[in-house]
């Protein structure tokens, strides 16, 4: 089972990459807490989480090919 | 599921002064409407710790960013008595002095134009997925903070 992880901002310069393609992730926590392992910086950024374009809070399970995009404050305009 | 079509609000670069003119002036059929507001957003050179900001650089989550703008868009129509409502917002390299945001309203009076203009800036800045790199002479960065 794959996901698409996208990084915008200051996440994509911790992960080094806009793009990230994850395996067997069952749900956001999942994910989640890979990402935090590998990258204990991320684990301390604030961020929001959306999949397939839909932000959401608490866990989310991940069908197969979600698009997991994390998102830090948004700076606009 | 409807399908619409979402109108692209971002530009390339800078938004330059003479595509704001040629905005204004295209509204001069429009008879019905009385009133216009104009938010212009430009690149501040502010000074952090001793470096200057020489431009920011912005980027979006656009597959996001423009369904947001669209259902921002329909709210304050819904809202207000507005004729019409154009916005662009600049991704990549806007330089310091350079505008990087265009928000225009128009209605058939003042109070909706205005009101709505300022309702809109707000929203764009607090829910729009776009990010800004303050970009510093010595070629570092810092990621802008929205106040």
């Amino acid at each position: 089972m794959k996901t698409r992880v996208l990084l915008f901002g200051q996440l994509a310069e911790i992960t080094g990459s806009k793009e990230l393609e994850m395996e067997g992730c069952a749900d956001t926590a999942a994910l989640l807490s890979i990402l935090h392992e590998q990258f204990p910086v991320l684990a301390q950024s604030k961020y929001v989480v959306a999949v397939n374009q839909e932000m959401i809070s608490g866990n989310k399970n991940l069908p197969e090919n979600s698009i997991v995009a994390l998102l830090p404050p948004f700076s606009g305009g | 599921m409807k399908e619409v079509k979402l109108k692209n609000i971002f530009v390339q670069g800078a938004i330059a002064a003479s595509f704001i003119a040629d905005s204004i002036q295209k509204h001069s059929s429009k008879t019905g409407i009385g009133g216009h507001s104009i938010f212009l957003g430009q690149v501040r050179a502010d000074e952090i710790k001793g470096k200057k900001v020489t431009a920011i650089e912005y980027t979006s989550y656009e597959e996001m960013a423009l369904p947001k703008m669209h259902e921002i868009r329909e709210a304050i129509f819904e809202k207000y008595e507005l004729t019409c409502m154009h916005v662009y917002h600049s991704l990549g390299k806007v330089q310091a002095g350079e505008i990087c945001l265009f928000v225009f309203t128009s209605a058939p009076h003042r109070k909706a134009a205005i009101e709505a203009c300022a309702e809109l800036v707000e929203r764009i800045k607090a829910e729009l997925p776009v990010w800004g790199a303050e970009l510093f002479e010595d070629n570092t960065h810092q990621w802008k903070l929205n106040q």
